[in-house]
C-alpha cells in the first residue's frame, strides 16, 4: 500500500515527549496538562487555554535511576516515567494530574515530586481519587474530585475558564477527534484492510500525545486519504486478533504482532481507541461535567473497577470487538509487573478461551518490546495454531 | 536452662526437623504456666476435632493438615520469654487461637459440603481475609466470617509452606508469578475450589493493594457464579487522609448495611452497634497506653504478638466479642505490673527500632528472634500503627449518622493499607515521626519484594534514613513464599547488616545461623 502522508510524521511525534506539536501548542501560549491515567476525563484538561499530554518515555533505554527509587518490581513503564522526568524529559509540563488508579503510577508521580524533577515554577501536581465501581455512589465522586483535583487547580493556577460553556466546547473538539479516528478505525472492518494495526496504532497513539487542535487537520486529511487508498491486492496477514490488555506505548509492538502474521484488528488496551475514543454524547438538561464522568465510569474498561457486571462486561465487550471487527484469535497482553492487568489477563484468557470459544494468546512483555524474538515466536505460533484450526475447519470460535 | 531472661541458647534447640528438639525450662513457675497453656491449646484442638464435621473437613481441606502444628506456633512465639512477658504472650495468641478455632467450627457447621446447616448458613455473611468488619457491628444475629483467614493467612503463620500448593495453583492457572502471594494464594484456594461454601452474602473489599483488589475478582467469579452467593463490593477510598473522599465512604458503608439487610432479612441493631464501638474505643485506649510505655525505657507490649493481636482485634474483632476487651485488661495489667519493676523482655537491649513494612507471614517470629539475637528492641511495627480516633459511642441521632463516617474511616483505615495507600505521607513521612516519638535509632524496613506500594517508595526511604542518620535495615522476603527467600535468608540480611555496619556480635551467636527450612 502507498504510505499514508502523515505517517512518518506520526511516528516522528513518538518519539519525543516533548514533540514538536507539543512545543507549537506551549508557544502559543497554552499551558500543558500531563496526565497518567486513562481514567483522568480527557476534555477537562483540553479546556481554553490548556492542553493534554499523557506521559509516555518514548526510546525508552536504562532504568537504573528508575529502578533504583522504585525496585525492579515495578511495572517499567512506571519505572521509564520516573526515569525520563529525572533526565529531565517532562520538564515541559505544566502541570500533572494523576488519579490513584494503580499504585505503581501513583508511586512514580509521588517519586517525581519528591525528587523536585519538575523544573517550572508554577508546575503542580493534583492527585485524585477514582471510583472502582460504577454506580451513583461512583459518580458522585468521580464528579467531586474532577472539580476540586482538575478544575479548581486549572483555574486557580493558570485562570482557565472551566465554566459548562467550556467544558462543551472542549468536549466538541475532543468528539470530532473521536469520530475522525473512529471512522478511520473503521477500516479495519475490512476483510483486506486498507489500514494496518500498526498504522491505527500509531493515529490512535499520537492523539493522545499532542494537542488534538493541531492534529485534527492532518486527521482528517488522513482520512480522506483512506477513502481512496488502495490495498495491497494480496492481503498479507493469515489471522486477525484483538489486542487486549495493559497500555501500548511501544509502537513496535503491533508492528512486531503484525510481522508476525497476525493483524490486530482492534485494539482494547489502556489508551486503546477502544473505549477511549468513544465520542462523549451530551445533553443539554444536566452539567457537562456529570455526563462526562457518568460516560467515563460507564464506559470504562479498566480492570481495576471491581463490581460483578463491570468484570463480566470486560469480557463481554471484548467478545463483541471480536465479533464486530471479525477477529480470529485474541491476544491478552500486560506490562509485566502490572498488578491489575495480571490478574485480567489470567481471567479474560479463560472466559474468552472456555467461555467464548476463542483461541488466545496470554503474553507478558517488558515496556518496550523492541524486536523481542520471544514474543515474535509466540505470536507466529499461536498464528500457525489458528491458521491450522481452519484447514482443520475447527469452528473459528471453538 | 534457667529461670532467668537470656540464660538459655535458643538456637540449641532447633533441629533440622518440623520441631525443636525439646520445650523450654523457664524455672518452675514459668513452666507450669507455660504448660498450663500448653494443655488449654490441646483442649481447644480436642474441643475442635471432637466434632465430626471438623474431622471430615480435615480430609476435605488440604489447608487443614497445617493445624497440626498451632502449639509449635505459639512455641515459637514465646522462645525466650518469662514472667509477664510470656503471660502477655499467651493471653494474646490463647484468644487468637480460640477465636480461629470459633471461626473453623462456624464455617464447617454452614459448609454446604460438610455441616450443611442451611438456617446457620443464612445467618453468615463472607468477608475478606484483609477486611476491617466495621460494616458487621450492627448485626448481632449474624456472623461475619472469613474463609481466607483460616485457609491462607493463618495457615502460613502455622506452617511456612501452607500457601505454596495455592501459590503453584494460581500460577498454573495463568496469574504472572509476580503479584504479591497473598492475594495469590487467596485466589488460588478459590480455583483449586478448596474454600468452604457458605453464606448469604458477601461482603468484598479493596482491601490492601491492587492485587487484593483483582483477587477478590477471583474469589467473587465463584462466589456468585458457581456457588450463587451474592456479593458486594465494598470500596473503600485509597486516598483516605483527603475530606472529600469521606462521603462516597460513608455511602458505601450505607450500601453495604442495605445489601447485608436485604438479603439476610435481618436489620441493623444500633444498640449493639454502640457496644462493639464502646469495645472498640476501649481496645484503642489500651493499645494507646502499650505504645506510649513503647516510648519509655521501658517497652511492654511489642514484637510480633502486637502485631498479630492488632490485626485481629482492630480488623477482625472490631469491637464484637467481648473477650478481647478482658484480654486487653489482662495485658495491660501485666504490662503495668513489668513497668513498675522496669522490667526487660531480654537481658540486653542495644537498638530500639521501628519495624516496617509488610512483615513475612511465614516468619512472623522473626522480630523475637532480632531481640533474642542481636538485642534489637522492635518498639512497634507498621501494622499496629493504625487509627486511634474515637468513635461515637453514646446513641444519638447525631451519632448515628457520625457512626456511618466512623465505620467508613475505619474500613478506610484497615492495616496495611492505612500505610500503603493515601499518599507517601503516610508511608514515608510519617515514620520518621515515629522514630522520634519512640526515640529509635534503628528502622528494620521489611521489604515485601512483591508490594508494589511498598516498593515504590525504596529510594525515598534509604535517602531520607540516610539524611537522619537512622540506620535502615532492609529485610526482603516474599510475605507467602519462602521458596524466595527462606527463613535463615531473612535473619542473613540482619546478620551482615549488624557485623558489617555496626560491627557487633550477637548476644545469642546460637541463633545467627539456625537450621529450620524444614520446620513448620
Amino acid at each position: 500500500m502507498k504510505d499514508l502522508k502523515y505517517l512518518y510524521d506520526f511516528e516522528r511525534l513518538l518519539q519525543e515527549a516533548n514533540n514538536d506539536l507539543v512545543r507549537q501548542a506551549q508557544a502559543e501560549g497554552k499551558y500543558c496538562a500531563a496526565y497518567t491515567c486513562e481514567n483522568v476525563p480527557e476534555p477537562l484538561l483540553n479546556l481554553p487555554g490548556v492542553f493534554s499530554a499523557r506521559l509516555r518515555a518514548p526510546r525508552t533505554g536504562s532504568m537504573e535511576m528508575g529502578t533504583y527509587y522504585m525496585t525492579s518490581f515495578l511495572c517499567e513503564y512506571s519505572r521509564a516515567l520516573l526515569e525520563r522526568a529525572i533526565e529531565g524529559g517532562f520538564n515541559f509540563a505544566d502541570c500533572v494530574f494523576t488519579p490513584d488508579g494503580c499504585s505503581m503510577m501513583n508511586r512514580c508521580v509521588e517519586n517525581m515530586e519528591l525528587l523536585k524533577t519538575m523544573e517550572k515554577e508554577h508546575f503542580f501536581y493534583s492527585y485524585m481519587e477514582i471510583p472502582m465501581k460504577a454506580d451513583d455512589n461512583g459518580l458522585n465522586l468521580y464528579v467531586l474530585q474532577c472539580k476540586n483535583h482538575i478544575l479548581t487547580p486549572l483555574r486557580e493556577h493558570f485562570g482557565i475558564d472551566v465554566s459548562d460553556a467550556a467544558i462543551r466546547k472542549a468536549v466538541e473538539e475532543h468528539n470530532h477527534l473521536c469520530r475522525l479516528i473512529r471512522e478511520i478505525g473503521e477500516y479495519r472492518k475490512e476483510e483486506n484492510p486498507r489500514i494496518t494495526g500498526y498504522e491505527y496504532h500509531i493515529i490512535n497513539l499520537i492523539s493522545y500525545a499532542a494537542p488534538k487542535y493541531l492534529l485534527i487537520p492532518m486527521l482528517e486529511e488522513t482520512l480522506k486519504e483512506l477513502e481512496t487508498r488502495q490495498p495491497d491486492p494480496k492481503p498479507k496477514f493469515r489471522a486477525r486478533v484483538v489486542l487486549v490488555g495493559s497500555e501500548v506505548d511501544d509502537i513496535d509492538m503491533v508492528k512486531l504482532i503484525e510481522e508476525s502474521g497476525a493483524y490486530v484488528c482492534a485494539d482494547r488496551f489502556c489508551y486503546g481507541s477502544f473505549p477511549g475514543r468513544d465520542p462523549i454524547e451530551l445533553t443539554d438538561d444536566e452539567d457537562a461535567l456529570t455526563q462526562i464522568c457518568r460516560q467515563y465510569m460507564n464506559r470504562a474498561q479498566c480492570p481495576r473497577y471491581m463490581n460483578m457486571p463491570k468484570m463480566l462486561g470486560r469480557r463481554a465487550y471484548v467478545n463483541q470487538l471480536a465479533m464486530d471487527y471479525k477477529a480470529d484469535g485474541i491476544i491478552y497482553e500486560q506490562v509485566k509487573f502490572c498488578d491489575p492487568w495480571a490478574y485480567e489477563r489470567m481471567v479474560g484468557t479463560q472466559v474468552l478461551r472456555d467461555e467464548y470459544g476463542y483461541p488466545v494468546l496470554s503474553v507478558d512483555r517488558p515496556y518496550a518490546v523492541g524486536s523481542s524474538g520471544q514474543l515474535r515466536t509466540r505470536v507466529q505460533a499461536f498464528v500457525e495454531s489458528m491458521e491450522i484450526k481452519k484447514i482443520q475447519g475447527g469452528a473459528v470460535h471453538g | 536452662m534457667a529461670k532467668e531472661i537470656g540464660a538459655d541458647r535458643l538456637g540449641d534447640f532447633y533441629t533440622n526437623g518440623k520441631v525443636r528438639k525439646r520445650r523450654e525450662w523457664r524455672g518452675l513457675a514459668d513452666t507450669m504456666y507455660d504448660y498450663k497453656c500448653w494443655l488449654g491449646i490441646m483442649g481447644t484442638l480436642a474441643g475442635f476435632v471432637i466434632k465430626p464435621r471438623n474431622i471430615k473437613a480435615m480430609f476435605r481441606y488440604r489447608w487443614m493438615a497445617n493445624y497440626l502444628a498451632v502449639p509449635m506456633m505459639v512455641d515459637r512465639h514465646t522462645q525466650g520469654l518469662r514472667g509477664e512477658y510470656l503471660r502477655i504472650c499467651h493471653t494474646e495468641q490463647d484468644l487468637i487461637i480460640k477465636d480461629v478455632a470459633k471461626l473453623l467450627d462456624n464455617l464447617f457447621r454452614g459448609d454446604r459440603r460438610i455441616g450443611n446447616d442451611t438456617e446457620f448458613s443464612k445467618k453468615v455473611v463472607l468477608v475478606d481475609e484483609n477486611e476491617m468488619t466495621a460494616v458487621m457491628m450492627g448485626f448481632p444475629t449474624l456472623k461475619g466470617l472469613s474463609r481466607e483467614t483460616p485457609s491462607t493467612y493463618v495457615s502460613v503463620l502455622l506452617n511456612q509452606t501452607a500457601a505454596l500448593h495455592y501459590i503453584d495453583v494460581a500460577q498454573e492457572f495463568g496469574l504472572a508469578g509476580d503479584v504479591c502471594p497473598m492475594p495469590e494464594a487467596e485466589a488460588g484456594v478459590s480455583i483449586d475450589d478448596d474454600a468452604p461454601v457458605l453464606g448469604a452474602c458477601a461482603i468484598q473489599c479493596n482491601t490492601t493493594c491492587d492485587g487484593s483488589l483483582m483477587g477478590n475478582g477471583v474469589i467473587s467469579k465463584r462466589l456468585e457464579l458457581e456457588d450463587g452467593i451474592p456479593c458486594f463490593q465494598l470500596a473503600a477510598p485509597l486516598r483516605h487522609r483527603e475530606e472529600d473522599v469521606q462521603e462516597y465512604a460513608a455511602q458505601e458503608i450505607r450500601n453495604a448495611i442495605a445489601f447485608v439487610e436485604e438479603h439476610t432479612g435481618e436489620k441493623w441493631d444500633w444498640k449493639y452497634y454502640f457496644e462493639c464501638a464502646k469495645r472498640v474505643n476501649i481496645s484503642t485506649k489500651y493499645r494507646q497506653e502499650w505504645l506510649d510505655m513503647n516510648k519509655t525505657d521501658y517497652p511492654q507490649v511489642f514484637g510480633s504478638n502486637l502485631a498479630l493481636y492488632t490485626e485481629t482485634n482492630y480488623m477482625a474483632i472490631c469491637g464484637k466479642v467481648p473477650e478481647f476487651v478482658e484480654a486487653d485488661r489482662t495485658i495491660a495489667r501485666l504490662a503495668e505490673q513489668a513497668y513498675a519493676k522496669k522490667k526487660r523482655m531480654a537481658k540486653e537491649y542495644r537498638h530500639r527500632a521501628i519495624v516496617w513494612g509488610v512483615q513475612s507471614h511465614y516468619y512472623m517470629d522473626f522480630l523475637l528472634w532480632l531481640l533474642n539475637c542481636w538485642g534489637i528492641v522492635p518498639l512497634t511495627d507498621m501494622l499496629s500503627m493504625v487509627s486511634t480516633k474515637v468513635l461515637a459511642e453514646e446513641d444519638t441521632p447525631e451519632n448515628r449518622e457520625q457512626a456511618i463516617y466512623d465505620m467508613a474511616w475505619l474500613t478506610e483505615n484497615m492495616i496495611m493499607r492505612n500505610r500503603t495507600h493515601g499518599g507517601y505521607k503516610v508511608l514515608l513521612d510519617e515514620l520518621w515521626e515515629f522514630c522520634e516519638e519512640f526515640n529509635a535509632d534503628m528502622v528494620i524496613l521489611w521489604e515485601h519484594m512483591s508490594c508494589k506500594a511498598l516498593d515504590g517508595m525504596h529510594g525515598q526511604f534509604e535517602e531520607k534514613a540516610r539524611q537522619l542518620g537512622i540506620h535502615l535495615v532492609w529485610v526482603t522476603h516474599d510475605l507467602f513464599d519462602p521458596r524466595i527467600v527462606t527463613r535463615q535468608g531473612v535473619r542473613d540480611q540482619v546478620n551482615r547488616y549488624m557485623r558489617s555496619v555496626m560491627r557487633e556480635e550477637p548476644i545469642d551467636p546460637t541463633l545467627e545461623v539456625i537450621h529450620d527450612e524444614n520446620s513448620w
